[in-house]
């Protein structure tokens, strides 16, 4: 790591002049005791306020824009509330109704854990995979590299836009080429039981951003290890299960936490791909697509932030269950390296 | 090399193989989107088109512009959100960062937990409240509600300026202190130019959030001519109001237009995130 400044901008006012300890300019003061203590304490104070001054603008946007709207959106989860007329509390009839006489609400849960308990480890798995093939050197490996990454660069918008049309029931590529082996492909965005594998697909095809992660990870394996475990009779793919999976990891724990994170909050993929937040038969209706819903087209701005925090607690929930497994299977290497 | 031989997969055909259908998949959509963006008119209101392209309207990328459709106006939507916002979250992150991680303060600890949890906070929860507020701001289909909040710094960017300046030694800041530059002066002159790498990431990850941002611009814009490219073809895409068939080519030639500049961005910003330490590998994009 190298963290060399450009010649030319980078001003320095005393290049190569000693420079002391950062405890020196306060020697003087201490031992002058007492009678210097006041003025320390003014130092100190200015350098508080300085601090405050570089940090104001994060400071206020935090109470701007996160403190406050955290607040009221948990006040406003218990008020039924168009944003026009006054809010009007009505207690925890919001979580009642969610739990107890909203199907939708269900279904949406449902249809977000169907998508995120299938997406995320599939991609994983692939992601494993292919960073397996790539992390090795051969002839091509920096060209399939990019041709991995690149689906991953793609903005969601125009990613769904194209999968749109691959899934086109009748001229579509895929149902197109599913017919050359004489299958007859579904509806898919169409058809309710296919419009989820169709966004899961599409959350496939972006599986390049862990697959790079994981080809670093890879690369980091001491090959004296693989030495090692070769000379005991490992075959390859007990050298691939044994070592490489268990080092790496730590990667993978970070790509499950933060995957089940994003797909949990999935949003523009369903918009694109079935023009509108629900799909055929409401069939892909998800949790944030169900709040849009909820505030922007219905005007319900209490329930919206009702629901809005019921995903914030599942998210959190199932991020400390993740958390909480860890420890019985994420590897790291200072434990046994020191 | 004893790292062949840790391979299960055996042969070297095997795995090209392989990695050659596995590319073929990736890059087939780009080449469909390809496709149908050289279309013509004809074929796009048709919508008949091959996967492989056998037009070549490369027209249409002018065509886009110069038509009545409001491409070039989306575009332009898109540039001021993205040079906007980058500036404001370059300018933000680096003062909050070097405040976080060079001066000294009581609550300072304290407040840097608050920062980081900060980012377990699903967009969702805020959005109804914030909305409120730029409501009453008066900024509903205005470019503000999604370039403001960029001036106000974000957690993971502030982390990652405090976390290159603590690997910095702060010998030099110290000199300067004692040459009676205060944290302003050490900021401007001594911190702005050694994080230029980290301030290049930023830029990087601030583009490449904004450009293809879409639940924002949903939101809060509702006039076309307002739009960012990433709504505006959406909004294009979607407007099939029975007879009238959406511009596919058109669309196409946008979302082409979307996915160009990230593509670049990646291409020549990745050493930068290599010197941040982002990526600790190769990302294969040279």
């Amino acid at each position: 790591m190298t963290t060399t400044a450009r010649p030319g901008e980078n001003f320095v006012p005393r290049p190569g002049g000693p420079a002391g300890p950062p405890t020196a300019s306060l020697e003087p003061h201490r031992r002058m005791g007492a009678i210097m203590r006041p003025a320390l304490r003014r130092k100190r104070t200015r350098e508080a306020l300085t601090f405050y001054a570089f940090i104001s603008p994060w400071l206020l946007g935090f109470i701007v824009f996160t403190a406050i709207p955290m607040i009221a959106s948990l006040v406003l989860a218990f008020t039924n509330w168009d944003s026009f007329q006054p809010p009007v509390f009505i207690g925890f009839a919001n979580f009642v109704k969610m739990f107890t006489d909203d199907p939708l609400f269900w279904q949406a849960l449902a249809h977000t854990l169907y998508f995120t308990v299938v997406s995320v480890p599939l991609s994983l798995l692939i992601a494993l995979g292919l960073a397996q093939l790539l992390s090795r050197p051969m002839r091509g490996a920096r060209f399939f590299r990019t041709i991995v990454y690149i689906p991953a660069l793609v903005p969601l918008v125009a990613g769904a836009m194209i999968f749109k049309w691959l899934f086109a029931p009748d001229s579509g590529p895929v149902n197109g080429f599913l017919a050359l082996f004489g299958i007859k492909g579904p509806a898919w965005l169409l058809d309710p039981n296919w419009v989820i594998p169709g966004i899961i697909l599409l959350s496939l095809w972006q599986v390049g951003a862990g697959t790079i992660l994981l080809i670093a990870a890879l690369q980091g394996v001491p090959p004296e290890l693989y030495e090692a475990a070769r000379i005991d009779g490992a075959s390859r793919f007990q050298q691939f299960w044994r070592l490489s999976v268990p080092l790496v990891t730590p990667i993978l724990f970070f790509n499950l936490i933060t995957g089940m994170i994003s797909a949990f909050q999935v949003f523009s993929q369903v918009y694109v791909l079935t023009d509108g937040t629900s799909g055929p038969d409401n069939a892909s209706l998800m949790m944030v697509p169900y709040v849009y819903d909820s505030a922007f087209r219905n005007y319900n701005m209490g329930y919206a932030s009702a629901l809005a925090w019921v995903l914030f607690l599942i998210i959190m929930a199932l991020s400390a269950i993740v958390l909480r497994s860890s420890r019985a299977w994420v590897f790291y290497e200072t434990e046994v390296r020191q | 090399m004893s790292a062949t031989t840790t391979d299960p997969v055996r042969s070297k055909a095997t795995r090209y193989a392989i990695l050659t259908v596995v590319s073929a998949i990736l890059i087939a959509p780009l080449v469909f989107m390809v496709s149908i963006a050289l279309s013509s008119d004809r074929t796009s209101k048709q919508m008949s088109f091959s996967f492989f392209p056998t037009e070549f309207h490369l027209g249409n990328f002018v065509r886009a512009f110069t038509s009545d459709l409001p491409m070039g106006q989306f575009l332009i939507n898109s540039i001021l959100i993205v040079v906007f916002s980058c500036i404001g979250m370059v300018f933000s992150s680096a003062v909050v960062g070097y405040g976080f991680a060079r001066i000294r303060a009581p609550f300072k600890g304290f407040l840097f937990m608050v920062l980081l949890s900060t980012m377990m906070i699903p967009a969702e929860v805020l959005l109804i409240p914030q909305f409120i507020i730029f409501r009453n701001l008066g900024w509903i289909d205005t470019l503000l509600p999604i370039i403001v909040p960029n001036f106000f710094a974000n957690a993971y960017n502030v982390f990652l300026v405090r976390q290159f300046l603590t690997r910095i030694p702060s010998e030099l800041d110290d000199a300067a202190m004692l040459d009676g530059l205060g944290h302003w002066g050490i900021f401007r002159r001594i911190a702005m130019p050694l994080m230029m790498p980290v301030l290049a990431a930023i830029t990087i990850f601030t583009f490449t959030f904004n450009w293809g941002y879409f639940f924002g611009p949903l939101i809060y814009i509702n006039t076309e001519s307002k739009m960012p490219l990433a709504l505006g073809i959406q909004i294009l895409s979607a407007t099939s109001s029975g007879a009238q068939t959406p511009p596919w080519n058109m669309v196409m030639v946008g979302a082409l237009i979307l996915i160009v500049p990230m593509v670049a961005v990646y291409h020549f910003g990745q050493k930068y995130l290599y010197e941040t330490g982002l990526v600790s590998g190769s990302v294969g994009l040279k």
